[in-house]
């Protein structure tokens, strides 16, 4: 299922929590890993001048300055490496997602795994609580699952034995399923799958009484059940509820009460308008506050 | 063949749906109490379970309760088919809540829905 894995980094602490999920898997699936770091982009045009996003000094890059980056993350990541069983490290100049995005196209890994927003420290506050911009951007235009380890908390992991999928009935889900069902035969986990009735928004400030919110979530439950229960057999154990409420904060408590090691989602919601679709917007919220792997399914 | 489970304690009730399904291809068992009920369940693991309401000793949501509690159990369709008028919430995750006295096509046409 996942055989070669491509682990964006920033080789920062940011990147940390991601990097001990990455090279888990890889090692649970004798998988490839390929660590890509993306230096930093040229000062202008063409130029040989770039800004190391990391020392965030200007640098002339060179063959012996690339040697020497690939050297650091080799030391950064030596302990993992030791029981990596087979790596690659790249590393290249320019904007970090479009470089990502093309070592994805190119490689075709199965799975890219990247961390939370560097962000800089002063304004840290605000950063924890959105996705950075080049993991909104690798996102919009993954050409395979993407893995976003954004809380420390999100990173203990022994492995997938539970996956919450969650679901707002649109196409993009349809694919994301595809993908949660094909994980949970292959690695013989329970899946659970949900559906968040949003009742914040819909309703132009009307409150809905319970009963209204109960039929819906029947029709909901409905709704699940004629969509995808057919598929789900040759699943071990599974299940499918429907919650009220904000759907990101319900998609996360769902996912820490079924103790989760994975939540799936679409990253296309039903917004169709470009603004809105740029990272639907609670998958985004989703990937800041889980307490666990998330995967965004791009297609 | 899809299997029934018809939990319901009048005696009319059961005749009636047991030869409703029956005639309609379907495999029924009945039980009388939840007791009953829950060991028929866990031995056959019915495809579908119609469930009443108010039953002598233990009541219908309380055998849901139970049943959602096991893995092999959990997912059954369950449909509510019960006296009380406003009944319909009183199982959050039945399919359907029917109230008696109730349309046999209605009924029918939600257990096909669900044994597809």
């Amino acid at each position: 299922m996942f055989k070669k894995i491509l682990f964006a980094t920033s080789t920062t602490e940011a990147s940390d929590h991601a990097a001990r999920v990455a090279f888990n898997m890889a090692q649970s699936y004798d998988a490839n890993i390929c660590i890509f770091h993306v230096i930093g982009v040229p000062t202008r045009g063409f130029s040989q001048i770039v800004m190391d996003v990391k020392t965030k000094e200007k640098v002339e890059i060179d063959d012996e300055y690339i040697a020497w980056v690939k050297e650091e993350i080799m030391v950064y990541y030596s302990k993992q490496l030791e029981k990596a069983k087979s790596y690659d490290i790249k590393v290249a100049v320019g904007f970090p997602h479009r470089e990502i995005l093309r070592e994805a196209r190119n490689n075709s890994p199965d799975l890219i795994v990247m961390g939370g927003s560097t962000g800089d420290d002063e304004d840290s506050v605000y950063k924890k609580s959105m996705v950075g911009s080049t993991l909104q951007r690798v996102a919009k235009a993954a050409p395979c699952p993407l893995l976003v380890v954004n809380r420390p908390a999100a990173s203990f992991w022994g492995g997938i034995s539970k996956v919450v999928f969650g679901t707002d009935f649109s196409k993009a889900s349809d694919a994301a399923f595809k993908f949660a069902v094909k994980l949970a035969k292959d690695l013989g986990c329970e899946l659970n799958l949900f559906h968040a009735l949003d009742i914040s928004s819909l309703h132009m400030g009307r409150l809905l009484t319970q009963d209204e919110i109960e039929s819906q979530i029947r029709e909901s439950l409905r709704c699940i059940r004629g969509r995808y229960l057919d598929e789900l057999k040759g699943i071990k154990d599974y299940s499918f509820d429907v919650w009220e409420g904000l759907p990101y904060i319900e998609i996360v408590k769902y996912a820490r009460e079924k103790h989760a090691d994975l939540i799936v989602m679409a990253h296309h919601t039903q917004k169709s308008s470009n603004e809105d679709a740029r990272l639907g917007s609670n998958i985004e919220q989703v990937i800041v506050r889980a307490g666990c792997p998330v995967i965004s399914i791009n297609k | 063949m899809k299997k029934i489970l018809i939990v319901d304690d009048d005696p009319n009730i059961v005749d009636y749906l047991t030869t409703l399904f029956e005639d309609n291809g379907f495999l029924t068992f009945a039980a009388r109490n939840v007791k009953e009920a829950m060991e028929l369940a866990r031995k056959e693991i019915p495809d579908l379970i119609t469930l009443d309401l108010e039953m002598p000793e233990e009541w219908g949501p309380r055998f849901y309760r139970k049943i959602s509690q096991e893995k092999n159990l959990k997912n059954i369709p369950i449909i509510v088919i019960s006296g009380f008028p406003g009944c319909t919430h009183a199982i959050g995750k039945a399919v359907a809540c029917l109230q008696k006295p109730f349309d046999r096509d209605e009924l029918l046409k939600i257990v096909k829905d669900n044994l597809k």
